[in-house]
């Protein structure tokens, strides 16, 4: 029974480092989703190929495998004099790009989960566009929200 | 043999909470920002006046009487280039009689002086850019042609100017 104890204790402590094999997940916000002027009435589109005004997330993690992507999306920016300008993420305006190529990206719905599988690299790029929507009589001046990405590993 | 398979249960659990334990998430955020411009405002500041008309003869105000063609000033953002399109009155109305308003045109500048203005017809709209300033001034001018037995009255019509960007 003190051998057997010995083994398991040995195990668990093997265990430990196997477990540090896997490299730890990062998630970092690159580049914010850039409107820039946009004139009352008119929408504004920013499409996720764009390479300066789309949002940008990067992800490092353990090699390989199903990756949960989930985002918390506003429904309108804030401006000034507590004013808000309505965002509107359409059923394509995240992509996923296993090499964090804009240019290679597969498009999925932001407002759902989706899983993808993570490359062997251990790297890899969200990016994310959307259409804003001013009014007519919207007020100026600047309007920010914030876009939340989690990132779960899967089993 | 019975406790070696109690410990390779024992390792087969510890293994497989250590597979469990590999779940990670994690998150970040980044910022959606816009810069809305100044909002258009247009002001109907002077009536097209054809002052008085007598049956069976023509009047014309032109679009660049700066006293008598009616005048739209607009206001919004500075070096923007903006849409005008009118909904123009066939005719001009006055209890129960009518008479036809026609030939419309049409000028717009950056000055209410009409210094530097540019001719466009109404009815095909036009396409002009606010001033460095953010101003526009937009003149209409048109004919009336009273029937030669066109009953007496004040007549009135509306012209309604849109402009968008």
């Amino acid at each position: 029974m003190k051998r057997e104890s010995w083994i398991v204790t040995l195990v668990m402590l093997l265990g430990v480092p196997l477990l540090a094999q896997g490299k730890p997940l990062t998630v970092t916000g690159i580049r914010g989703v850039t409107f820039g002027a946009v004139l009352p009435g008119v929408p504004r589109v920013v499409l996720r190929t764009d390479p300066a005004n789309s949002g940008q997330f990067d992800i490092k993690g353990p090699k390989g495998g199903p990756m949960l992507l989930s985002f918390v999306l506003p429904l309108s920016m804030s401006g000034p004099g507590g004013a808000l300008l309505p965002i509107v993420f359409g059923s394509s305006d995240a992509g996923f790009s296993p090499t964090q190529s804009i240019g290679s990206q597969v498009g999925f719905d932001p407002k759902q989960p989706t899983t993808v599988t993570f490359p062997n690299n251990g790297s890899a790029s969200v990016f994310v566009g959307a259409t804003a929507n001013p009014a007519a009589n919207q007020r100026a001046g600047a309007y920010t929200a914030t876009i939340i990405l989690t990132v779960t590993v899967l089993p | 043999m019975r406790s070696i398979t109690k410990l390779s249960l024992a390792v087969a659990a510890v293994v497989l909470t250590g597979t469990a334990l590999q779940a990670q998430t994690n998150n970040a955020s980044i910022t959606a920002t816009a810069s809305v411009q100044t909002p258009i405002n247009v002001l109907g500041a002077q009536q097209l006046s054809f002052g008085n008309v007598f049956p069976g003869v023509n009047k014309t105000v032109n679009a660049t009487d700066l006293t008598n063609g009616g005048r739209f000033d607009v206001s919004g953002q500075a070096s923007t280039p903006v849409t005008l399109s009118f909904t123009l009155p066939a005719t001009l109305s006055s209890a129960g009689n009518t008479m036809p308003i026609v030939s419309y045109t049409g000028v717009h500048a950056a000055l209410a002086t009409q210094v530097g203005g540019v001719a466009f017809s109404p009815a095909a709209g036009a396409t002009p850019s606010l001033s460095g300033l953010g101003a526009l001034f937009v003149w209409v001018g048109a004919q009336v042609q009273p029937a030669t037995n066109q009953a007496a009255g004040v007549y009135t019509g509306s012209i309604v100017m849109t402009v968008v960007y």
